[in-house]
């Protein structure tokens, strides 16, 4: 097993990666930008060392920086997280030769899956039931429109690269297709350092549905059942859960069993997920292989008990699985909510900002990953994500009720987050009732507001400002002075204050 | 003593005293007494008429906010509020219209010269916040009278990017 593993990411990903070494009793090493040098991760690492300024390609993406600090450390192998070089086959094909375990699949694997045009073909190939769309990246944008013309609108502009909705777009018109295409090249390359984009036939309101997979090293694959990720908005997911209202245990073997063979198809090996989109008619279609952990795996954890990270390490260092897929079950349904910085209100735009406070949800099947904490700047430079909040219930009905409490309980001050439309996400009858696809969104929360809030509330949150306004004098200064008992209550304070009327 | 508050910019009344026991409220016609515990700098403990809160409060400059169960409230000190109008929107002034960075990010493109002829909805520039474009668009039918930015120029929220003249 490793002794040390250098972490090259950032946030709530590093964090949770951090967790699993020191559980297995392994050293890790941080890196981070310029302005990340207060962040949480930088802060639980055993090591940190900087990599560059701000923006992600002269940092989190710069390979000799990464492995110099890997080479400096001692670290023997290299965990990605997901984004940044997560999915870079020239980096896992580096670490290679450089004689750095790379913890994610081998080069040969990452670039066919990572070059969604190609795994296409592969899947194909393979007998895996694929979108119609087109098989290469055209040179000329002519190409373009002519296959956007075959397809039919509406296409959808996908990054050959991409993942996470980054460069993504939908196209209803040839108007605004070149348009599309220039803006998914530029997302494109600012995210994963290339700018090439193809164009897929549009599925109209389908369930996104993935199935999380485990490759050993000696060609034992198993697959840890479903997630659907269906709530998404600007084609990133928001909420994920399992299992899938959608599936039932035939579909459910069928697929798993597709996912599998994808797996095999591709030579991949560590962990994966397999997506699929699901049709009215619950046709299923491959859409892409996640060659990295994902954001939304604790839901996995939680129905399965397996710690995928941990898996993760243990396939990298040469172990072999110690379970098969008889051993494996789907327990309960578990629920994550992605907590990002950004204004429902206001198109989903990030916000930034300096975070006042931050008050977790804990209980009974509540986990909280979580990249950031109080008194804590929010750069404008990466992913808004900030934290997820992922629950665990018997069933799917207590899950969501388990939810709802959780997020009640979720207190993040001074910048906007996406916390009470998640909530009204939740509590949205259509999702209580499992009726869940892509359009989802769009089709019940076209402009969302906030709702009205309760004047009994408002009444005690005046009543708190005013308090509050006593205590810390007008100045924002506390009033409370050295001269003090060394436990000062607010009825001394206010009295001292009130000169004229305690004595 | 009498507190005046400004909320989702309404301003709000309440009278919070001092009395044996606690603190009386009067918010509007009601009138109640409460109990208020500091519990840290960041939370508070109210019990009214045996029911218990937990409020969070954080502080910045002017503001404060605050959480109660599940809802928060953005509290501001009345003439102390910073001049300001909401991010994105526009500032109409005798026919003409700034356009401002509706969050901090970089401007990336700028579709615009300056006296170009501009419909509604046209998109005007796109700034790029946490690897997001965000399509800066003209709310009128106008011309562009001055652009302030430049492509690469890191923007913060509500500086002003565009002039707009509109179309009469």
């Amino acid at each position: 097993m490793f002794k040390k593993i250098l972490i090259a990411n950032r946030g709530e990903i590093a964090v949770r990666v951090i967790k699993a070494c020191r559980e297995m009793g392994i050293s890790t090493v941080a890196v981070y930008s310029d302005v990340d040098r207060k962040s949480l991760h930088v802060q639980m690492a055993d090591e940190a060392v900087p990599i560059g300024p701000a923006p992600a390609i002269e940092s989190y993406l710069n390979m000799d920086r990464i492995i110099a600090a890997a080479r400096a450390t001692g670290a023997e192998a290299i965990h990605p997280g997901y984004g940044f070089l997560a999915e870079n086959s020239d980096f896992a094909r580096r670490l290679e030769k450089e004689k750095v375990v790379f913890i994610g699949p081998n080069s040969k694997a990452l670039e066919l899956v990572g070059d969604k045009v190609r795994a296409r073909q592969t899947m194909d190939k393979a007998g895996v039931p694929i979108i119609p769309g087109m098989n290469s990246i055209p040179k000329d944008i002519s190409e373009y429109e002519a296959a956007a013309k075959k397809l039919g609108y509406p296409v959808m502009i996908k990054a050959s690269a991409g993942g996470g909705g980054k460069g993504m777009r939908i196209v209803c018109s040839e108007q605004e297709l070149r348009p599309g295409l220039e803006a998914g090249r530029r997302e494109a390359k600012s995210a994963f350092g290339d700018e090439s984009v193809y164009l897929e036939k549009y599925i109209e309101e389908p369930r996104h549905v993935e199935f999380q997979v485990l490759a050993d090293n000696y060609g034992n694959t198993v697959h840890l059942f479903e997630r659907e990720c269906s709530i998404q908005r600007r084609h990133q997911k928001i909420v994920e859960e399992s299992p899938s209202q959608a599936l039932d245990p035939t579909l459910r073997t069928k697929m798993g069993e597709t996912a599998k063979k994808v797996v095999r198809a591709a030579g991949y090996n560590n962990a994966g997920t397999v997506e699929f989109l699901l049709d009215k008619n619950k046709n299923f279609f491959f859409l892409e292989v996640n060659a990295r952990l994902q954001v939304e795996h604790p839901v996995t954890e939680f129905c399965t008990g397996v710690d995928l990270v941990r898996q993760q390490i243990r396939i990298a260092a040469g172990e072999k699985l110690s379970f098969s897929q008889k051993d494996l079950e789907q327990r309960g349904h578990a629920l994550e909510c992605r907590i990002y910085a950004e204004d429902a209100t206001k198109n989903f735009l990030p916000s930034s900002g300096k975070i006042l406070f931050l008050k977790e949800p804990k209980g009974p099947g509540v986990r909280h990953d979580c990249g950031v904490y109080s008194g804590w700047e929010v750069p404008i430079y990466y992913d808004p994500i900030l934290a997820k909040l992922i629950v665990w219930a018997e069933d799917r009905d207590a899950a969501c009720d388990r939810m709802l409490a959780a997020l009640n309980d979720y207190a993040i001050l001074g910048i906007s987050t996406s916390i009470s439309f998640l909530k009204d996400i939740i509590n949205h009858p259509e999702f209580r009732a499992g009726r869940t696809n892509t359009g989802f969104i769009k089709n019940h929360f076209e402009n969302w507001g906030e709702k009205e809030k309760s004047e009994d509330k408002l009444r005690l949150a005046l009543a708190a400002a005013a308090f509050d306004s006593i205590n810390s004098g007008p100045s924002g200064k506390k009033v409370v002075g050295g001269t003090q008992k060394a436990t000062v209550s607010p009825w001394q304070t206010l009295g001292h204050w009130r000169l004229g009327e305690g004595r | 003593m009498e507190f005046e508050f400004l909320v989702d910019k309404e301003l709000r009344k309440i009278v919070l005293e001092k009395k044996e026991g606690g603190y009386c409220i009067a918010y509007g016609e009601n009138q109640v007494t409460a109990d208020i515990q500091s519990i840290s700098p960041h939370v508070l403990s109210l019990m009214i008429d045996g029911r218990s809160y937990l409020v969070y409060i954080a502080r910045d400059k002017e503001k404060k906010y605050i959480f109660i169960d599940g809802q928060q409230f953005i509290v501001q000190e009345p003439g102390r509020e910073t001049k300001s109008f909401h991010a994105g929107e526009e500032k109409a002034q005798e026919g003409t219209l700034l356009i401002t960075a509706p969050m901090p990010g970089k401007v990336i493109k700028i579709h615009v010269v300056e006296q170009q002829e501009v419909r509604k909805n046209q998109t005007l520039a796109i700034v790029e916040a946490m690897k997001m474009e965000n399509d800066i668009k003209s709310s009128v039918e106008g011309f562009v009278k001055k652009i302030f930015v430049s492509v690469g120029e890191l923007v913060d929220s509500e500086k002003p990017l565009i002039e707009l003249e509109t179309k009469k």
